[in-house]
Formats: C-alpha cells, structure tokens, sequence
C-alpha cells in the first residue's frame, strides 16, 4: 500500500507544527485537566437535570451491531471489458454495437447501465443512508465476483461508471480518493462464504411461481436473520437457484432490476421504519 | 520471460549467455537449433490464458510451455554444457579469427573484414616510421605494394602537395567568383553577371543601347506619372462637384456663397475641358493671371462665424443665484417703476425711452439682455439701487397717487405672466401691506441682521411661551390690519425680493390679508431670495424663517374660523423647506412634540379637561407624517409622534361624539403612518374595537368576551354608535366641519352621525387588515373584531349600503382568517435528523490503461518503473541461474553417476578378481607348492 500523494508534505509540516507547540502544549495540559473536571462535573449536572425533565422521553441508542441489516447479491451483471481498437472500453450495446456484431457476441447481452442504475437505487436509498445495508456484491457474467462497500458514492453518470468499472475489473480494486481504504474490491467466489451464518437468502424473479406481497414477507422475516436478496442485474435470463434458499417473485409483472430493488428497500424502510 | 524470449527468437542468446560463451566461442558455431527427432510429448502442451478478452489478440499469450522448457534445456546443453566440459581442461584452441564468431557474414564479407584490419594496423602512427616488410606488402594487396615503389617520404609530401593544390585551386574560385561583382561594379550597364568576364570585351554599341534604353523607360515612367497625376486631379473634381451639389456643403455656407459655390460649378466644366487640351503652355499663364474661384470661396469661408460651445450645466447654486438675481432684478424694476411714475407720472410703457441721465448707464445696461449675463459691479449697482429705492419710497410714501399704484399693478400684471409662475394673483388685491408693516419690516432689515442666530437658539427655549404671546400678537395685527386696510383701502402688491421674516409678528404682517395663492408665492420668494446655497448665511436665516413659518402654521391651525386652503397651502413649501434643513426641522419637531406631551399628561391627570388633541395638534402631526418619511424603524420624529398618537388612543376616555371623531381619526392617521412599514399598532385596533362595542347593542351578551368588557370598563362606554332608527343612506363625514361644533350639539347623538362614523371606521379597518394580513397572529387580532363586526350587522337598523360594507369586512377577515389557519402546523419537539452515513468516492482515472503509473509526481513514477524493471530482472536471472545450477547439478550428479558406477564396477572386477584368486589359491590351483608348504 502506497501513501497517498498529498499527505506527505502536510505530515511534515504538522510535525514541526507540534514540535513548536509542544512548550505551549505542556502548558494548556495542565490548564486542560482541570478544564476537564469541570467539565465533566457540569455533564453530571446537566444529566441529572435531564434525568428529571419530565416529558422528554430520553432515546436510549441502538447499538449499530444489533440493528438488522440486509444484503443484496446482483448477479449476473454484464459488466465486461472488451479491447476495441487500442484501448479497453467496458462493453455496452450503444457504443459498441458494430465491434460485438464483428465479435459474433449479441450486443443486446451488453447491458451495464442495468447494474449501474440497480447500484444507484440500492446506494440511494434511505435505507442504505440509514446504514442498514450491510454489504453489496456483484457477480458479473463472466463469473468476477467483487464487493462493493456501502459507503461509495457512485458515478452518476454511465461514463464514468464504466470508467469506475474498467479500472476495478484491470485493477481488481478501488480504493478511497483520500483515505487507503478499500471500496470496490474484487474477491473470491462462492459469494456464500462471505454471508452471515444466520442469512436467509432470497432469489428474485418473474418466472418464480411463489408471487408474494414483498410487504407481508419481509415483514414476516425475524430481525434475527439477515436478508440476502440476489437480484438479476441482466437484461434476458434469470438468476440461478444454486444458492438461493428461498426463489420469490415481487410483482405479476417483469420488472427492471432498479425497480425491483426500490420495491424491497421501500418494503424494508418501511419495516425499520426508516423515513 | 526469458524462455518467452528464447523462442521468439532462439538464435539471439540472453545477455548472460552472451557473456559466457565470449570466452569460448567455438561452441557458438555449434549452438544452432536444431529439433529433436524424438517427439517429447510434454512438447505438445500449450499454456492457456486465463481471462479471455474480447478483441484482444496478445502474442505471448499461447505458447507451448514444454517446448520451451526442452529448448532452454537444449541450449544449456550447448553452452553450459560445454564450459563445463572445457572448464578442468588447461590447453584450449581459441579461435580469434576475424568475424569468425559472427554467422551472418560471408566468407567474402569476412575476408574484407580482415583487410581492413591490416591496413588499419599499417596506418598507425607507431608504425609510420617502420620501415616496412617488403614480404608483408608484397602478398597482402596491389595497391599498396605501388606506392612503396615510391620513397615514403616523397610519398607523403606528394599527397600533401596534391591537397595543398586542391586547396589553391578552390580559393582561386572563390576569389574569382568574389572578383566578379566587383568587375560589374565598374561596369556601366551593370545588368548582367555571367557577362561580366566579357563586359571587358563589350562594345562601345552594346554600351550606348543600353543607356538609350534606360533613358527611354525613364521618360515612359515620367509620362505615366503625369496621366495619374491627371486622372487624380479629375476624379478630385468629380467629387467636389458631388459634394457642393450635395446638401452637406450647402447647409454649412451662407446662401451668398452658395451662388458663388454654384458659379464655380458652372465655370468648371469648362476648366475641366480647358484641362483636357492641357498641354498648351498658355492655358497655364492665363490660369494664373485669373483669381481662383474656388480660392475665392475658400478666402470667403475663413471669415464664417465658427461653431460656439453651449454653455454647460449649471450646478444648483448657480440657479440659485440666478434665480435671486432674476428676482431682484424684477424688483428693483417694480420699484424704478414705480418711483417712475413718480417722478414723471408718465406711463410705463415709455420709461424706456425718457429716462433721468444717472439712470442711464445701469438702464442700458439691463437693456441688453434681461437676466441673461451678470457681473459683479452690476450686482452692487444694483443693490445700491434697491436700497436708495426704498429710502425714496419712504419718503415718497406719503404721496402716492392711485394712479401710479394702479399702473404699477397693471406692469405687476405683465411682469408676472413674463414669470409664469402665478397667472391670476395680479386679479386680487386681498393682500395689502400697509405701510406701517413695510416700515416695520424695512427697519428691522435694517438694523437687526444679526439677530437671526439668537432668534433661532430661543426660539427652542420659550416656544411654547411664545405661542400665546404671538397668537394675541396675531391676532391684534390681524385686527391692526383690518383697521390699515379699511383706511388705506390701498392695493399693494408682493414685492419680489422680500427679506426673511425674523418672527412670527413680521411674517403676519407680510402674509395676512393676502390671497394663498400669494402667500405661497411670498413664502417661494423668500425661499428663493436667501437660498442655502447662496451663501452659508442664509442656512440660519431659513432656519429661523422655517420655524417662524411652522409657527403660522400652528396659529393658522388654532384659529377658530379655520382657513383651510391656506394650511394647504402652507403644507408644501414647509415639506420643501424641511428638506432643506432636515435637521433643524426635526429639532422643532420635536420640541413641539415633547410639548404636547407634557400637556397632555397634565391635561389627562385633571379629571373635567378634554384631553382628546386639539386641531392644531392633529394638524401638526398630519404635517408632520407628511414631511418626515413613515417607513423608518426608528426615526427622531415619526417614532415618538406615533407614540404620542398611539397614546392618545388608548388613555383618553371617550366622553362626547367628537372624541370619536378626533379618535377616528387618529386611527386613520396611525394607519397612515404604519402603512409603509406594517408595524403593528395594537392602540388603534383597541379604539375602533371600542367603537364597535359601542354600536353593538349591550344587552346582547357581550360579556362573555372577557377583553371587550374590560375595554368597556375602562373606557365606560355608552353606545354612542348604537343607530336606533332606520338610517337610509350615509354621508361622508367632513372632519372640519364636525371639529368646529360644540361639543354637546345634537348632531352627536343623530343616527346620520352614527352611520358616517361607522364607515369610517369600517374604512380604516379594511386599511388595517390590508396591512397586517401578512402577521402570522392575523387570526388573533381581527377575530374578535370579525365576531364584533357580525353582532353589530345584527342591528336592523343599519342601511343597505354600510351593512354590505361591514359584511364584506367580516367576509374578509374570515377568508384571510382561514388561509392564516391553515399555513399554521402544530407544535413540534424538535428532533436532531438522522445522520446519514459518509460517502467517500471512489478514485479512479478518466482513461485508465493498465500498467500505467498514475502518480502526478513523473520522477516518482519513474523511480518506482525502473523498481519494478529491476526487481522482474533480477527475478528473471535468479531463474535462470537456478535452473543453470540445476542443469549443472543434474550433468555433475550424472557424471558421479557415471563415475560410481565405474568405481562399482571396477570394484567388482578387482573384487571378482581377488575372490577368484582366493578361490584358486584355497582351491590350490595357485603356486601348490607353496600352498603345501603353508599347509604343512
């Protein structure tokens, strides 16, 4: 792992900053202690004074650990890097339409806006932005299995999501503009080994013969399992029933994979009572 | 890597082996691939690639692992192999021949190769001197072997002598070719420079044709300049004809020159044509005998009257001065006038013409131009002149005809529809001075210029004292004048330069008995005689006539029969003068503010007097909400005049019907001043609040709202607005008129009355809710007024015309009630908004390529390539280095083999060998005797 560029300089300045400051320093330690007592006795002041105001109820703090949280599994994402003329381009039907004809591949197969609109109504929603989302992965077509953190804010655009796209599946990860950490990252299959033991995982799609009220069922899930839901992010074709637990269909008609997940978060803000 | 690059190209070795084989070349020869006859079937197996691309074709990327891998093993064989075959061995044929090592080269290539070396060998400078082999030379080339036939030494001196000739024979060109220009200098054609070996030979023709040439094409050049010159001139003239006939020309000479202009575009044709024939040398001589025309035109048009700049804009203190002088001017002619007539007692109309000798010269003076120009020396003559006039007035006083005040009036008359300020005040002869006043005033011009500063610091001190005083004052010079004026009986009319009024005694006397129209005329003299910006002076003496005037204003106001038009009248110049001195006028102001205040307070203690304001009070503060802007947060005069009024609205009992009145309109007045800026007013609302309890009949269940009967508690109100009859129409309340009533007159208690107030106030409120309709408490303000309103409408007896009106009120107040309602959202605990979590974006490049280094910093990414080239090279000679060892390992553990074997086998024989001969020799088959011997 590799530094990044610009903290460098600014670390050396603020070790000669502290070394100036350190006379200075001492002195407000001191000064700082007592500052600290007297502080912390007026909390003890304040909450008491809390703890007898009548009326406003005092929010005990769910812990971020014991909230229930959902996972969501695209796959067969049709994300693929294609060498057109000199450079790598992730391939779409729009733009590459005359190369994948020439390549005997169906352009109609070339399909990434699906997963990068699936992402953004899965990264947008209330419900991720509520911190309920515990972990995203996408399978592509080609079997590249890669994570996606619950934090990354998105390309908005398909350009640069490709761009995004191009960069993870030559790089094999993404890190962080500033910190080293670890956004999009590329990782092992079986995507199994990586869900939580208690995990109930829910295929979804329209040729499922079990069409449920997605309300009622996530309402019937107990917060002790997490929900797995594997959403097909292709444009033909359904997902596979290899791993999947439990194989649903959400509404009496086809839906797009962006529609189909804004229907399980609405379904589950409305469960956590997420607003 | 390496083996990738053995197959590519297995002929090239790699740098190490390269290396090695340098010290034994032979072996290189026979390092030739060759294919095995035997097919190894690892051979066979070809690598695959593990992420298929579409579109990418990579070179390397199928490649037969196992042939590389027998390859890389064949060429160890070859070399590796050798060496370490070579290495225990101490004489070893070396083959240095020249280009021996290198296959490419042709045995023929090869032997040239090997000349040249000799050569080079016989050039070197060591070897110079040798005296050479003769065998050498004989058998190694021709060439040289011709040369030794010649001594050495001569040798190279020839060599040297053919370049130093070589060198002669170039700098003799270059001195020739530098020669040559030189040559064409001299030359008189100077034309051409390949001829110019031969100039020398040209001929005297060849000369002479070449100056008859130069001269002809110099004179062809001349003939052709003059046709230009020609055709300019001609095109010149063209224009000028278009020009003067154009309407350009025309409009800026005199017609006198036009016609000249025209004569010359007359004559020109023929000039133009006198032109053409222009070689005629007497053409020219007349021409220049002749006076141009056109130079007489031009000669004429030096003598036009130029352009003049415009005067420029004028700053506003010098129309102010212009202003003053042109007053004075105008008065100082009233008065010539009428010391004319006088003295002649002939008529205006000829005072030009007959006019006294030491009159003359200011006469002509103002005769030129009237009011235009001004010079200092004009000015002093002409205030000299005011001044004696007046003296000569006085004495002339006496004596004055009716007939010259009647002329005079008439020139008044002339003078001022010259002034178009006023066009009917000559018509009137209201105002009439008497002379007594004029004396006064005159007088106190004269000696008391300096009062006007002490006028003014008292003035603020005994203000109020002096209000009673004056207004007695007034009033005896008002009854003094009727007394002058019914004697006199004379007409006088303004004069035009009028002195400020130092007090309020001197203002009446100037302004009583004058028609408005002439007191506002008198008031805009003054103004403009002693402007502010005349001189600094003047900012005290319109200060101190600004409160004189506001004085008059108030006495005008306190005056019983009430001279309405003329507070009108006054109301203009005193905003105009007020914004001229903003400051002073707020002082007085104030002044008289805080005296209302006080009476009022006293005033409100005693329990019989009427603490309602008095007319002059309301008339003030109307004034005064005119003059000083309303829409201030906080301004020194309008906020505590709003206060004061708020005040009397809410502490004065409502004890007779022209409290209502006066209350009413206060309110419209407050609602005047908060109009602008919609400050809230709760005093005013109060009042008319009260005034419709008062119309509302009281045995109808009133109190139960609890603020209403304590309004009528503290105001004790009886239903004066309570209408008893059927009223059939309502009039319009005339404020004056009902101000100057008695305050027990039955008009109060008629129903005519009831219903005239009760628009009013229904007029008011709607200015009201206009206003406040946008306060969020709307709905608590106007509710209880809408609930008044609709009990009131209960009241049968209300006409048509004022309950459709009060309806509507009520209607308005419950619409704009409702939209208040609903924007209103309940109360709400305020809560923190959950904290989304942190985004972070992604890093990624716009054209990523793989394996290029993104670092910014180039020197960094190029320090971290040759890193990674190093660590992949150095990778790549450790490979191969083990598998070298372990080829060698394999060769040398194969050899020990070998040699264990041999040992074992040797071992055996000598072992077989021995056991055989123990054998024999136990059998006895060896040496029996022996044997025997031992045996024994």
């Amino acid at each position: 792992m590799v530094r990044p560029y610009a903290v460098k300089g600014r670390k050396h300045k603020k070790r000669r900053m502290e070394q100036r400051d350190d006379a200075v320093a001492e002195e407000a330690a001191e000064r700082g202690e007592e500052e600290e007592e007297v502080a912390a006795e007026d909390q003890k002041k304040v909450d008491a004074v809390l703890d007898e105001l009548p009326g406003i109820p005092s929010m005990t703090p769910v812990e971020k650990s014991k909230q229930p949280g959902v996972i969501f599994i695209l796959e067969k994402a049709s994300l693929e890097i294609g060498k057109v003329g000199k450079n790598f381009h992730l391939l779409n039907s729009d733009d590459h339409g005359n190369f994948l004809r020439k390549q005997n591949l169906n352009p109609a197969d070339y399909r990434p806006d699906i997963v990068h609109h699936a992402l953004l109504a899965i990264l947008d929603s209330p419900l991720t932005k509520a911190g309920r989302l515990q972990a995203l992965y996408v399978r592509t077509e080609k079997g590249v299995l890669f994570e996606v953190k619950p934090n990354v804010r998105m390309p908005r655009t398909i350009k640069r999501f490709s761009g995004l796209m191009l960069q993870l599946l030559q790089k094999l990860s993404i890190t962080t503009t500033g910190k080293h950490e670890k956004l999009l990252n590329v990782i092992k299959n079986p995507v199994t080994q990586y869900l939580p033991v208690n995990s109930r995982i829910i295929g979804l799609s329209y040729s499922s013969e079990k069409l449920v009220e997605l309300k009622d069922y996530v309402a019937a899930a107990s917060d002790d399992t997490t929900l797995v839901f594997v959403v097909g992010a292709m444009a033909h074709g359904k997902i596979s029933k290899d791993y999947t637990e439990d194989y649903i269909s959400v509404s009496s008609y086809p839906l797009s994979a962006a529609c189909c997940i804004a229907r399980i978060c609405n379904s589950l803000e409305h469960k956590w009572r997420i607003l | 890597m390496a083996k990738t690059r053995d197959k590519s190209n297995p002929s090239v070795p790699s740098k190490k082996k390269g290396k090695k084989r340098t010290a034994n070349g032979p072996q290189a020869v026979a390092m030739k691939f060759s294919k095995q006859s035997k097919p190894n079937p690892f051979e066979a197996i070809w690598s695959r690639s593990k992420f298929s691309i579409v579109g990418r074709r990579c070179k390397g990327e199928e490649r037969r692992t196992g042939l590389a891998r027998s390859q890389a093993t064949e060429k160890r064989k070859k070399t590796l192999l050798k060496e370490y075959e070579e290495s225990g061995k101490s004489s070893k044929f070396i083959d240095r021949r020249i280009g021996e090592k290198d296959d490419t080269l042709q045995e023929f290539d090869k032997a040239i190769l090997r000349l040249q070396r000799e050569r080079q060998l016989k050039l070197k400078r060591s070897n110079k001197f040798n005296l050479p082999d003769d065998d050498d030379d004989d058998d190694a080339f021709n060439q040289a072997h011709s040369l030794s036939a010649m001594d050495d030494f001569e040798d190279n001196i020839s060599l040297d002598d053919e370049e130093e000739a070589e060198e002669y024979i170039g700098l003799q060109n270059g001195t020739d070719s530098k020669h040559i220009p030189l040559h064409d200098m001299n030359d008189l054609s100077g034309t051409l420079l390949q001829d110019g070996s031969e100039n020398n030979q040209k001929t005297k023709k060849q000369v002479m044709m070449e100056i008859i040439a130069k001269s002809k094409y110099y004179k062809a050049q001349k003939a052709k300049d003059k046709e230009e010159d020609e055709h300019l001139m001609e095109k010149l003239d063209e224009d000028f004809r278009s020009l003067a006939q154009s309407e350009a020309l025309r409009s800026l000479t005199q017609p006198s020159k036009m016609n000249a202009l025209k004569a010359l575009l007359n004559k020109d044709p023929t000039g133009k044509t006198s032109k053409e024939e222009k070689t005629t040398v007497e053409k020219e001589s007349f021409k220049k005998e002749q006076p141009d025309a056109y130079d007489k035109l031009v000669k004429e048009m030096l003598h036009d009257i130029r352009a003049r700049p415009s005067d420029r804009t004028k700053t506003p203190e010098e129309i102010a001065q212009e202003e003053r002088e042109r007053l004075e001017l105008l008065e100082e002619e009233r008065k010539k006038r009428m010391l004319a007539t006088d003295d002649s007692g002939e008529g205006s109309d000829c005072s030009d013409d007959d006019e006294i000798p030491d009159m003359k010269k200011r006469k002509s003076l103002s005769g030129d131009d009237l009011g235009d120009s001004f010079s200092v020396y004009e000015e002093t003559t002409n205030k000299k002149g005011w001044v004696d006039d007046i003296y000569e007035r006085e004495d002339a006083a006496g004596d004055q005809d009716n007939d010259a005040t009647v002329e005079g009036s008439d020139v008044d008359e002339d003078d001022q529809s010259v002034n178009s300020d006023e066009d009917s005040t000559g018509d009137e002869f209201d105002g009439i001075p008497s002379v007594k006043d004029w004396e006064q005033s005159d007088d106190d011009d004269l000696g008391t210029n300096g009062e006007a500063e002490l006028e003014e610091t008292e003035m603020n001190d005994n203000d109020s004292k002096d209000m009673k005083v004056r207004k007695t004052n007034s009033l005896d010079n008002q009854k003094a004048n009727a007394a002058g004026k019914v004697l006199s009986g004379k007409q006088e009319t303004l004069p035009y330069v009028i002195e400020v009024p130092k007090n309020l005694k001197e203002l009446c006397s100037l302004l009583d008995n004058r028609s408005n129209a002439e007191v506002v005329e008198a008031i805009n003299r003054i103004r403009t005689c002693n402007s502010i910006r005349l001189t600094a002076e003047n900012r005290w003496k319109m200060q101190g006539f600004y409160g004189v005037l506001l004085q008059y204003f108030a006495t005008l106001a306190s005056q019983k029969p009430l001279n309405i038009e003329r507070i009108n009248s006054l109301v203009k110049p005193l905003m105009e003068m007020s914004g001229e001195t903003p400051f002073y006028a707020a002082i007085c102001a104030r002044e008289r503010l805080s005296h209302m205040r006080t009476r009022f307070c006293t005033d409100i203690k005693l329990q019989d007097t009427r603490s309602w304001p008095s007319l002059k009070t309301l008339l003030l503060l109307r004034l005064w909400s005119l003059v000083f802007p309303c829409s201030d947060f906080r301004h020194a005069v309008m906020t505590p005049a709003a206060l004061l009024m708020c005040e009397y609205l809410i502490r004065c009992p409502i004890v007779s019907g022209q409290d209502i009145v006066v209350g009413s309109f206060l309110c419209s007045m407050v609602l005047n001043v908060c109009k602008q800026s919609q400050k809230f007013c709760p005093e005013a609302l109060n009042f008319l609040q009260i005034l419709l309890i008062s119309a509302v009949d009281l045995k109808s269940g009133l109190q139960h709202i609890p603020q209403v009967y304590h309004s009528i508690e503290l105001k004790a109100t009886k239903p004066w607005l309570r209408i008893c009859n059927q009223v059939s129409d309502v009039h319009s309340l005339d404020f004056f008129v009902v101000m100057n009533m008695e305050a027990d007159s039955p008009y109060f208690s008629s129903d005519d009355f009831r219903a005239s107030v009760l628009a009013f106030v229904a007029e008011i409120l709607k200015g009201f809710i206009s206003i406040y309709e946008g306060l969020s408490s709307f709905t608590e303000i106007f509710s209880p007024i809408s609930s008044l309103l609709l009990q009131v409408l209960q009241n049968g007896n209300i006409s048509q015309l004022l309950r459709n009106n009060l309806e509507d009120i009520a209607e308005l107040i419950k619409k704009k009630t409702d939209e208040h309602r609903r924007l209103r959202r309940p109360l709400q605990m305020r809560k923190q908004k959950p904290q989304p979590i942190k985004l972070l974006n992604p890093k990624f490049e716009e054209d990523y390529v793989k394996g290029r280094d993104y670092d910014p910093d180039r020197e960094r990414a190029e320090m971290k390539k040759m890193k990674r080239r190093l660590k992949s090279e150095k990778k790549g000679a450790m490979r191969e280095l083990r598998k070298d060892n372990h080829f060698l390992f394999q060769v040398k553990q194969k050899d020990r083999m070998h040699e264990e074997e041999e040992r074992t086998e040797k071992y055996g024989k000598a072992m077989a060998f021995l056991q055989e001969q123990e054998h024999a020799f136990k059998s006895g088959q060896l040496g029996k005797g022996k044997g025997r011997k031992r045996r024994k």
